[in-house]
Parts: structure tokens; C-alpha cells; sequence
């Protein structure tokens, strides 16, 4: 028998009707993450990244198709599904009035661990995230890499089975980028499936074992970074190296514009 | 219900870390309540107003205060600051039910209001309020209030649910207003004009305020008491039954 895998999407739809005018968001995407990887899902602004994953997160109903996520349909089961998985959304959706501990106490507490074991993994989850010294400190008060590391730690308060992280890294600067980044490969080394949301490409690269390009609703392109970048290579028949910037580029229909070796804009 | 506890304690914790979102809830129906009795105090001199039983016009105004005071909830805006945030989705994504998300909130508005209850009837008794019905009509007194409060309250975060905006939760909060005004605020019922009292008499806020009355003025009076919490255990029934519904359907 297959495995069962981490997520699994058929036919996902997400159509937002208003008295003007219907937009479909996500048109129709078929995934399949397998079980212990980091899976890269990219796309440009308003491709429908983050509908998607507010799909597969039980945060959005689904207009049409299905989706399972580690084995459980998402539509028929949101609550078992939501005891499995772990969520940080695009922005860091904190309570800036609670201490860093009071949070992940909370959280522990909303995942049905008593009040001992919420503490007691709060401490661990703090150390994780290197927020020993700030946890007792009001939130408000943390920086935004602070905050993104907090919020991954909520994430992670009742060992999910996969990982659900939207663009984690946007705005961070470049050192607490990297430290997102060997938090999110602890996080996978430890059995944990991490499906990351991103538009940095260089994330991609450094992080998953596979990704999927969702343009316009649609799914464009999916494969590992080095057969897509293998696939264009030999479709453009070119001898020099290809980047996952040229799979995006070409894979989205857009290009860029090169002034005094500065990239100045990115069109369709 | 741990769940609904849970959260109520971290929003009595919100509520204490944010002392300037409770000063208004004492202060204003404790201004109203001074400028009310000022005002009209001479027309209705206790010693000869059937209506206030023996006692001063500050308590047949008492519970307007008091109802004012329960109308003063925050955990709407606070909703609209979580929705705003992500920390609301971030609930949402935990696999506690639904009903839970709704109450936490409206538990602590509830034991905030006991609070403030308590409070503004313990100074109006500095001031020579007495409660007719005693410790038990006491009781009675701030838990009606406290329940309402939780009722209005929970009407409050349906909108905040709906729109998502602190304006528009403001504006929106505004059409409830004058339910509070549409009652026998200044003079028993009987004596309001017939428009009014046709208005006050299909106004629920009527009979939670004649209940609170009754316990000020007269002893049990079990019947209109009942009515009162009659009144809010429907209004309750039908406030959770929407906010429910408004959460496992927000998308």
C-alpha cells in the first residue's frame, strides 16, 4: 500500500462571489505533499498562495473539490485535522497583550495539554526559538523576528504532523531570516511535514525538497528545484546554469528588465 | 466549557492590562446617574412619589445606570483588534469548539460586569440607596446586570464578526443605543406618553430594567424578576445560536 500523504488536494476551488462581481481565486489545484517533506508552494501576489493554504488550514471553506491533510478530509473533519496540524499565518497572528509564555501556555491549553504540561513546554518551545530570556516580557514589545519565532513556536505546541508556514520570512531581515530557516529544518529533521509559503526563491532553494508554482489560480509548475531548473534548461536549450528565478519567470509568464545590471521590474 | 474558561482568563487578563477600556464603563453611567438625579430629583421628591416607594429618585434611576454601564462592553473592539491582528485565525485554527471561541470572551464581560455592577451599587448605597429586596435582591441585582451585559455584548461581537471593522463595530453599536432610551427611563411605564409606551412595552430592555427596579424599590417581586431574566435567557438563547453560527461560517 502507498503512503498516506501529509496533503493531498483535488480539483481545490475557491470562488468569492460578491453582488458585482465573482472572482475565482483558486481554479482548480491538484497537490500531493509527501509525508516528511518541505514543500515549497511560490507564486507571485494575488496567484492564490494563501487561499490555498487557508483552504488545506480549515480557516477557509472550500467552494469546490477536496482536500485530505495528514490523512483527514478537511471539509468532513476540520477538527481532527486542525489537532494535526500546526499554523503561522502571513502575519504573525499574535495577542500582543500576553507574555511570550502566556501565549504558548494558552495554546498547549487549546490543544487540550493540562496546565503542567502547557508549562512545561512552553519552556521547551521558548528554548527552541531562543526566547527564553524575552518570554516573560509583553509581546507588543518583541521585535518582528521575535515575533515570527513566537509564532512558529505556537505552531509547534502540540507536535503536528504537518506544518503549515505562509510566507514566514517576509520582512524579516537577513539574520533572522536564516534563523527561521534552521528552525524550519529542525522542525522537518524531527518528522514534522513543513509546507512553506513564499515569493523568496533563494528560500526554496535552501529549504524543500519539492515545490509547486500556483499562477492565477492554476498550477504551473511542480517538481524539485533541480528537474525544473533541469526541465527549463533543456526546453530553452541553453548551456548556461539556470536558476529557480528562471523557472518562476518562466513559468508565470513574466520577465525582467534589466537597467545597468540592476533588475528594475518585474512584468507580465 | 475548560476551553471557554481557558480563554475567558486570558481575557480578564487582556481587560486588566488595559485599565483605560474600563474607566469609561464606571464613569459615564455613574455621570449620567448624578446629572439624571440633578436634574429631576425636585420634580419626584421621594416623601410624596408613589413610584420610588420612600426612597430618593437616584434609586428608581439606578438601573439605567446600570444598564448603561452593561452596554459598555469591550470585548467587541478587542475581537475586531484580534481579527485585525491574525490572533483570531490563529484561534481558529486550535480545535476548540467553536462555542468556546465565542464565550471565552463573553465569560469575562460577564465577570467584569459583576464588578462594575457591584461597584456603582455599592456607592449608590453610600448615597442613601437602599436595595428593598436585601442581600439576596443584591445578588439578583448584579447578576440580571452581568448576564445582560454578556447578552449585549455577545450582540456586539456578531457585528464585530460580520464586519471586521472597529468603525464599523462602533456605528453599527449605536443602533442598540436607543433600546436603552425606549424604556421607562425617567418615569414608571405607566406614566410615559402612549407612543412611548407602546415603544417601551415591545422593547425587551423594559422588562430587564423593571426587574432590576422591582429590586431596588419593592422586595421580591418574583413575577416581574422572572419576566426580567426571562427576557435575557431568550436574547442569550438567540445571541449564541447566531455567534455560533457566524464563526463556524467565517471565512
Amino acid at each position: 500500500m502507498a503512503n498516506e500523504a501529509a496533503v493531498e488536494a483535488d480539483g481545490l476551488v475557491k470562488t468569492y462571489r460578491s453582488r458585482s462581481a465573482t472572482v475565482e481565486a483558486v481554479r482548480g489545484v491538484d497537490l500531493r505533499v509527501e509525508s516528511g517533506e518541505v514543500f515549497g508552494f511560490l507564486g507571485p501576489n494575488g496567484a492564490g498562495k494563501s487561499t490555498t493554504v487557508r483552504m488545506l488550514t480549515t480557516l477557509l471553506s472550500i467552494t469546490d473539490g477536496s482536500a485530505r491533510v495528514a490523512g483527514v478530509d478537511v471539509a468532513g473533519k476540520p477538527d481532527a485535522v486542525r489537532r494535526r496540524i500546526g499554523v503561522a499565518l502571513q502575519e504573525a497572528g499574535l495577542d500582543p497583550r500576553q507574555t511570550g509564555r502566556e501565549l504558548l501556555v494558552l495554546q498547549g491549553r487549546l490543544f487540550s495539554l493540562s496546565e503542567s504540561e502547557a508549562r512545561a513546554r512552553a519552556v521547551e518551545l521558548l528554548e527552541l526559538v531562543e526566547l527564553t530570556e524575552a518570554a516573560d516580557r509583553p509581546i507588543k514589545g518583541y521585535s518582528g523576528g521575535m515575533k515570527r519565532r513566537l509564532d512558529l513556536a505556537s505552531a509547534l505546541v502540540h507536535e503536528p504532523e504537518v506544518l503549515f508556514l505562509d510566507e514566514p520570512t517576509t520582512g524579516l531581515d537577513p539574520a533572522s531570516r536564516v534563523t527561521v530557516w534552521d528552525e524550519v529544518r529542525r522542525i522537518n529533521e524531527r518528522g514534522t511535514t513543513v509546507f512553506l509559503t513564499t515569493q523568496y526563491l533563494e528560500e526554496v532553494d535552501q529549504l524543500c525538497d519539492r515545490l509547486a508554482i500556483i499562477d492565477d489560480g492554476r498550477i504551473v509548475r511542480e517538481g524539485t528545484p533541480e528537474r525544473l531548473k533541469a526541465e527549463l534548461r533543456q526546453r530553452l536549450d541553453v548551456a548556461a546554469e539556470v536558476t529557480l528565478d528562471d523557472v518562476f519567470l518562466d513559468a508565470t509568464g513574466r520577465t525582467r528588465t534589466h537597467v545597468a545590471g540592476e533588475v528594475q521590474e518585474v512584468t507580465r | 466549557m475548560t476551553y471557554s474558561l481557558v480563554l475567558a482568563r486570558r481575557a480578564i487578563r487582556e481587560g486588566i492590562r488595559t485599565p483605560e477600556a474600563i474607566v469609561p464603563t464606571l464613569f459615564i453611567p455613574l455621570f449620567f446617574l448624578v446629572v439624571n438625579v440633578g436634574q429631576a430629583a425636585r420634580i419626584f421628591p421621594g416623601s410624596s412619589t408613589e413610584f420610588l416607594h420612600g426612597q430618593g429618585y437616584g434609586a428608581f434611576q439606578l438601573p439605567s445606570s446600570l444598564l448603561l454601564a452593561a452596554s459598555f462592553g469591550s470585548a467587541a473592539l478587542f475581537l475586531v483588534e484580534e481579527i485585525e491582528g491574525g490572533y483570531f485565525d490563529k484561534l481558529r485554527a486550535t480545535p476548540v469548539p467553536r462555542s468556546s471561541i465565542v464565550l471565552g470572551r463573553l465569560i469575562a464581560e460577564g465577570t467584569k460586569a459583576l464588578l462594575i455592577a457591584s461597584l456603582i451599587v455599592l456607592l449608590g448605597l453610600v448615597f442613601g440607596i437602599t436595595i428593598a429586596s436585601g442581600v439576596l435582591g443584591f445578588a439578583l441585582l448584579v447578576l440580571l446586570t452581568a448576564l445582560w451585559a454578556v447578552v449585549y455584548s455577545g450582540f456586539m461581537q456578531i457585528i464585530a464578526l460580520k464586519t471586521r471593522s472597529a468603525a464599523a463595530t462602533n456605528s453599527a453599536g449605536l443602533v442598540f443605543f436607543p433600546l436603552l432610551f425606549l424604556t421607562p427611563n425617567f418615569v414608571p411605564r405607566n406614566l410615559l406618553t402612549r407612543p412611548m409606551e407602546i415603544a417601551a412595552t415591545i422593547n425587551p430592555v423594559t422588562y430587564v430594567m423593571e426587574a432590576l427596579r422591582s429590586l431596588i424599590l419593592v422586595d421580591l417581586r418574583w413575577e416581574t424578576i422572572l419576566l426580567g431574566f426571562l427576557v435575557v435567557a431568550v436574547a442569550g438563547a438567540i445571541m449564541l445560536i447566531v455567534s455560533v453560527r457566524v464563526v463556524s461560517s467565517y471565512d
